[in-house]
């Protein structure tokens, strides 16, 4: 009897959302007086949020966010630089962005620049020669002593800053939810901070940043993406164009989710039922191409043959040509050594000087180079007219048709196949609309899981929860319970769906028999660390008389102590600490010596 | 004369907008032309664009005057063109002026070291310190490799795999994705070999 069910099919279409362009806002009079407000940039590898850090309630999130990008061509328009959401579409000029970003760190400071003025700018900061308001700004945990330096150096001489606080935007992020939590501080925990090019583990004891035991992970949102993109490439090669990085990025952030028991979900996923059920088809947009074209295959091979004899005679044309010259070079030197021979020794010399030859010697090893040449040039052309060039027809590849491949995955799987290869050129009937769909299966479950088990990948680290396991293990037990009952998920790249079971289920498998641990996740987890400075520069503000508070680092300082000079506070890197050596190559630019010091934790 | 137009073009700036600013570095003697050879209705920002088109050279200045005249008769608005030598966009007014990053080495270097260094050479020149054992500096909060030896998994669906293609070291999970390997032209395996980082160098 026929089954009233109608199979549901997810379709979906890639949204493709344009960015529009930030708005120049105007400098609000409470950020001048009394006293300038603070400016709070959370400088991200994949985004930039930049705000002011004032009690109004306007400024309660930051005014602009953008991703961290520039578009920057060479030549003529150089100066045409567009930045962040100036770009409406980064796909047409992918290959023109460039980020100030290596990795998770800061180190093309023309560009970074770049985003700075794009942000000044924006907060419609307009003050001639500096910017009057203190600046703080989010760094890389252990960021390089030569990155902080340069980023010193841009801010405090060519900005003019006041004062600067640098910190990690992970440990923002956990103060801002412990407050938000009202734990007590000093606060406790550990860390899981996943953004766009690295995770780290961060311990934190009794409110410091724990960095002696701190680990990364090289494993995050950029290698999920890249990953997803070949993944999908590689079973469609038509569409390569298609398969831009924007999408794959909407793919990872709409359609994916962390499985909280990997292998058990990968077992449901083999039922075509359920294939049938949860891939998400993803529509591409008609594109006219059409697979193997209007060419049949025996066609395609005939004009590659033809290509091949038509390179091969063009080679053996100039071998040819090449072999002529070469022969009456031959003999031309071969007459000038005949009148050496015969004694005519003015001829001779002056033959030699036309042809720019020393003395009888070289003439000698010319005539017996070139007529190695000949030699070699009259063997090929024996060779080549003996065997007639076979094309090299063996290495056409014809590509796949989408319909084999995809039935092949689930035979069960009920859809318009497409016809096999034709034996005529009868262009063969197929659904346009299905050869135009993306199926997005088993990878909407493997991209994210590369962040716990990097080897698909090809990384030989370890997985998220194995550099938890790995790091708990270098406290003691009593650490290791009191950093465990706070343990805190933060990072854009942890909003996939049952992330937070997920990483539950693992430490569950990894701690003692019923020990008891707690897991968060930030409440927004991309901006809060955004929050979390703004509500460090709310609390720790500067005081009227110019001298730094804890945190701040003042142009006296650097101009003093040098680039490298960090301040410490709550949720800052620890500072490299060395004992008075004056290095040359870590100079700062204002040619002062740099002062180092020793911190124990 | 025409013909001139679409070179000298060129040497126009774009937008008055510019003009504020750069005013104060041009010669006035320029304007004070200009202004003599406008006729009719010369409106100010038809002035500093005069203004602004004085290049170095005089010869451009010159040809700017005339662009000046011509434009004028022409009617043309001109607005587009982008100066070589100087960009439309003026620096924003916060920053000094004079600032030259030290770590591209563009004073102390030459002309050699223009790029900016890449992490790995920034981080090499760091482990140059003197760090002691337990410093943490970027390189040494680096994860350590697996312990635990990784699991297989299908190149092409992503199931647990527990067969190797001998020909093509790909890795399936059934038949039919055997079927599939077998038929992939061998740009796409050496793709999925390449995803895994398992391509053998040696042919």
């Amino acid at each position: 009897m026929a089954s009233k069910q109608e199979s549901v099919y997810q379709i979906f279409s890639f949204q493709d959302c344009k960015s529009s362009p930030d708005p120049i806002f105007e400098l609000p009079a409470q950020c001048l007086t009394p006293k300038p407000v603070p400016i709070v940039i959370d400088n991200g590898s994949f985004q930039t949020r930049a705000g002011w850090a004032a009690p109004a309630a306007e400024f309660d999130s930051p005014l602009l966010l953008f991703r961290s990008v520039a578009a920057r061509s060479r030549g003529a328009a150089r100066s045409e630089t567009q930045i962040g959401n100036d770009i409406p579409n980064l796909e047409p000029l992918r290959w023109l962005l460039k980020s100030q970003f290596d990795r998770n760190v800061a180190v093309n400071f023309e560009i970074q620049e770049l985003m700075f003025d794009y942000v000044f700018t924006h907060l419609g900061i307009s003050s001639e020669g500096s910017v009057a308001h203190p600046i703080v700004l989010t760094e890389a945990p252990c960021n390089p002593l030569h990155c902080r330096q340069m980023m010193s150096e841009l801010l405090f001489e060519c900005y003019r800053v006041p004062y600067v606080s640098y910190g990690v935007d992970s440990l923002y992020s956990f103060y801002h939810n412990n407050t938000r939590r009202k734990l007590q501080p000093p606060h406790t925990g550990i860390i899981l901070s996943s953004g766009y090019h690295c995770s780290h583990i961060l311990p934190v004891i009794n409110g410091r940043f724990d960095a002696v035991n701190c680990k990364r992970v090289n494993v995050a949102g950029s290698q999920a993406a890249s990953y997803l993109q070949r993944l999908l490439q590689l079973k469609y090669p038509g569409h390569l164009a298609a398969i831009t990085l924007s999408r794959v990025e909407e793919l990872l952030h709409e359609h994916s989710y962390t499985a909280v028991d990997y292998h058990e979900e990968l077992e449901k996923w083999r039922s075509p039922e359920f294939y049938e059920r949860e891939v998400h088809r993803m529509q591409l947009p008609f594109s006219g191409k059409l697979p193997g074209g209007c060419v049949s295959v025996e066609e395609r091979q005939e004009r590659r043959a033809q290509q091949l004899r038509r390179l091969q005679e063009i080679n053996a044309r100039r071998r040819e040509e090449k072999l002529l010259q070469d022969q009456e070079r031959l003999d031309r030197l071969m007459a000038v050594q005949e009148l050496l021979e015969d004694g005519l020794l003015d001829q001779f010399h002056k033959s030699l000087v036309e042809l720019n030859m020393d003395s009888a010697e070289e003439l000698q090893s010319y005539i017996n180079k070139l007529q190695l040449a000949v030699e070699q040039g009259r063997q090929k052309l024996l060779h080549s007219d003996g065997t007639e060039g076979k094309p090299e027809v063996s290495e056409l590849e014809q590509p796949m048709d989408e319909g084999d491949g995809v039935a092949l995955m689930d035979p069960d799987f009920s859809e318009d196949t497409l016809p096999e290869k034709p034996a005529n050129v009868v262009q063969p009937v197929f659904n346009v609309a299905e050869y135009h769909q993306l199926f997005v299966g088993t990878e909407r479950l493997r991209c994210p899981e590369i962040l716990f088990q990097p080897s698909p990948t090809g990384e030989d680290q370890m997985g998220l929860m194995e550099t938890l396991q790995y790091v708990l293990a270098r406290y003691t037990p009593e650490q290791q319970e009191a950093l465990v009952s706070n343990v805190f998920l933060t990072g854009g790249n942890m909003q996939y769906p049952g992330m937070k079971e997920r990483v539950e289920r693992e430490l569950l498998a990894m701690r003692p028999f019923q020990s008891h641990f707690k897991v968060t996740i930030a409440s927004r987890p991309t901006l809060d660390a955004w929050y979390g400075a703004r509500d460090w520069a709310l609390e720790h503000p500067l005081s009227g008389e110019g001298g730094a508070a804890e945190g701040w680092i003042s142009r006296q300082e650097y101009e003093e102590k040098g680039g490298e000079y960090l301040s410490e506070h709550c949720a800052s890197n620890r500072p490299f600490i060395l004992n008075g050596h004056q290095r040359n190559d870590l100079k700062s630019s204002s040619g002062n010596i740099l002062y180092y010091y020793i911190n124990v934790i | 004369m025409a013909s001139q137009i679409p070179i000298t073009a060129r040497a126009q700036p774009a937008a008055a907008s510019s003009a504020a600013l750069r005013g104060k570095k041009r010669p006035g003697s320029l304007a004070v032309s200009a202004a003599q050879q406008a006729t009719g209705s010369s409106s100010s920002s038809k002035k500093k664009k005069g203004q602004l088109t004085a290049t170095p050279t005089i010869q451009t200045q010159i040809t700017g005057v005339e662009l000046v005249a011509e434009v004028k008769a022409m009617g043309t608005v001109d607005c587009g063109p982008i100066a070589i030598t100087e960009s439309t966009a003026k620096p924003p007014p916060f920053k000094d002026p004079t600032f030259m990053h030290s770590g591209i080495g563009g004073a102390a270097a030459g002309k050699k070291n223009r790029t900016w260094k890449n992490l790995k050479q920034i981080l090499a020149l760091e482990r140059t310190l003197p760090w002691k054992l337990n410093d943490p500096n970027y390189y040494s909060i680096d994860a350590p490799p697996s312990l635990k030896p990784p699991k297989k998994y299908s190149d092409i669906s992503g199931l647990p795999a527990n067969y190797t293609d001998p020909q093509t070291k790909l890795r399936f999970t059934s038949s039919e994705e055997f079927s599939y390997i077998r038929l992939l032209p061998t740009d796409v395996v050496t793709g999925y070999l390449a995803l895994r980082k398992a391509t053998c160098i040696v042919p």
